[in-house]
C-alpha cells in the first residue's frame, strides 16, 4: 500500500506526490477523455475527484471508454465511474456531481483545476463559464487523428467562447478511435499535474497535434 | 510581411504549415486570404467560408490572438507583421 506510488516518485519526487494528494480536481464527463483522465490521476493518487456526467452508457462508447464494459451498457456513467475509481484507489474521495452541465452550472469553489473532457462546444463554454476566478480550465478535444490541448485561467485568460467562437457542433457522432482518444487524454493528466505544481506549459497556448503525420504545433490565444 | 500559420486539416490540406504574405496598406484578413490562396495554388477557401463567403463555421481566424468574430469578421483590417491563424478545433472527447 505505502509503495503504490514508488515508481512515479522516483521521476517527480515527494513534494510533487504530496501536492497531488492534497489537490481536488474537477472532471467534466466521464466518456472518453474523462475516463481516461480519471483513472489516470486516481493511479497518481490524486486527492478528490468531482464528476460530472449526466451519460449512460452505449455500445459506441465501449470502444475507448476505458472505465466500463459490455455489461455496464445501459447504466448510469457516473456511479458506474465511481464505483471503478474507488476500486482502482481507495484513497481518493469520489464526489459525483449530479445533471447536465448547462447556463445555470456552478462549479465546486474547492477545486484546483478542472479537466474539460466534453463532447461539445456549447456545454464547454457553461463550463468555462461556471468556474470561479482564478481556477485553471484544460480543454481537450478531438476529431479523428487531429488533437488539441488549451490550458486557461479563469478571469485572466480569455474566455474559451471568446477563442473558440464560432467553434459548431459537427452534424451527427464525430470520428474517435481509442488510440487517440487516449493519447489526448494521457497529454491532459500530464497538463494537470503541471497545473496543480503551478507549472502549466500551455497556459494560453495551444497545443495542436495531428496523429496522422506526428506533427505538432502551438496557437497562441 | 504577414505571417499566416495553418493548424490541423488546413495544414494536411495545403501540405504547409506557415506562409508569409507582403503587407499592402488597406490589407484586411479577406484580401490576406485571396492573395495566400493566390500564392499557394492549392485551393483552400472552400474550407474557410461558406457559399456567401462568410467564416465556415467551425473554423476559428484569428488575428494576433485574437478571434475575428470579436473583431470585423472578414473585413478585420490586417497590419504589417501581424499573424493570421486557422486552426479548425477537434470538438469530440
Amino acid at each position: 500500500m505505502t509503495d503504490r506510488y514508488a515508481r512515479q516518485v522516483l521521476h517527480w519526487g515527494s513534494e510533487k506526490q504530496k501536492i497531488i494528494e492534497e489537490s481536488s480536481l474537477l472532471i467534466a464527463g466521464v466518456g472518453g477523455l474523462g475516463a481516461t483522465v480519471s483513472q489516470l490521476l486516481v493511479r497518481a493518487g490524486i486527492g478528490r475527484l468531482f464528476l460530472v456526467d449526466d451519460g449512460r452508457l452505449d455500445w459506441p462508447d465501449l470502444n475507448r471508454q476505458t472505465l466500463y464494459g459490455e455489461n455496464d451498457v445501459g447504466r448510469a456513467k457516473l456511479p458506474l465511474a465511481k464505483e471503478r475509481l474507488n476500486q482502482i484507489n481507495s484513497a481518493t474521495e469520489i464526489v459525483e456531481l449530479q445533471g447536465r452541465i448547462n447556463e445555470s452550472f456552478r462549479a465546486p469553489t474547492a477545486i484546483d483545476g478542472v479537466a474539460d473532457c466534453l463532447d461539445n462546444y456549447q456545454s464547454r463554454f457553461a463550463l468555462y463559464n461556471g468556474l470561479a476566478t482564478g481556477t485553471y480550465f484544460v480543454h481537450g478535444g478531438l476529431d479523428g487523428d487531429h488533437g488539441q490541448l488549451l490550458t486557461l485561467l479563469s478571469g485572466e485568460s480569455q474566455a474559451f467562447d471568446t477563442v473558440f467562437a464560432g467553434a459548431v457542433q459537427p452534424q451527427g457522432s464525430i470520428p474517435v478511435t481509442p488510440d487517440n482518444v487516449v493519447i489526448i487524454a494521457g497529454l491532459m493528466v500530464n497538463e494537470l499535474f503541471s497545473v496543480l505544481w503551478k507549472t502549466p506549459k500551455l497556459l494560453n497556448r495551444c497545443l495542436v497535434i495531428s496523429l496522422a503525420d506526428f506533427h505538432i504545433s502551438f496557437l497562441d490565444v | 510581411m504577414i505571417q499566416i500559420q495553418f493548424f490541423s486539416l488546413i495544414r494536411m490540406l495545403l501540405k504547409q504549415d506557415a506562409a508569409e504574405i507582403p503587407w499592402e496598406a488597406g490589407d484586411t484578413v479577406q484580401s490576406v486570404l485571396e492573395k495566400t490562396q493566390a500564392k499557394i495554388v492549392t485551393p483552400f477557401l472552400h474550407k474557410l467560408l461558406d457559399d456567401q463567403g462568410e467564416p465556415h463555421t467551425g473554423t476559428i481566424i484569428m488575428v494576433n490572438r485574437k478571434n475575428i468574430l470579436h473583431l470585423q469578421g472578414l473585413q478585420t483590417p490586417v497590419a504589417d507583421k501581424d499573424v493570421l491563424a486557422f486552426f479548425p478545433p477537434g470538438a469530440g472527447g
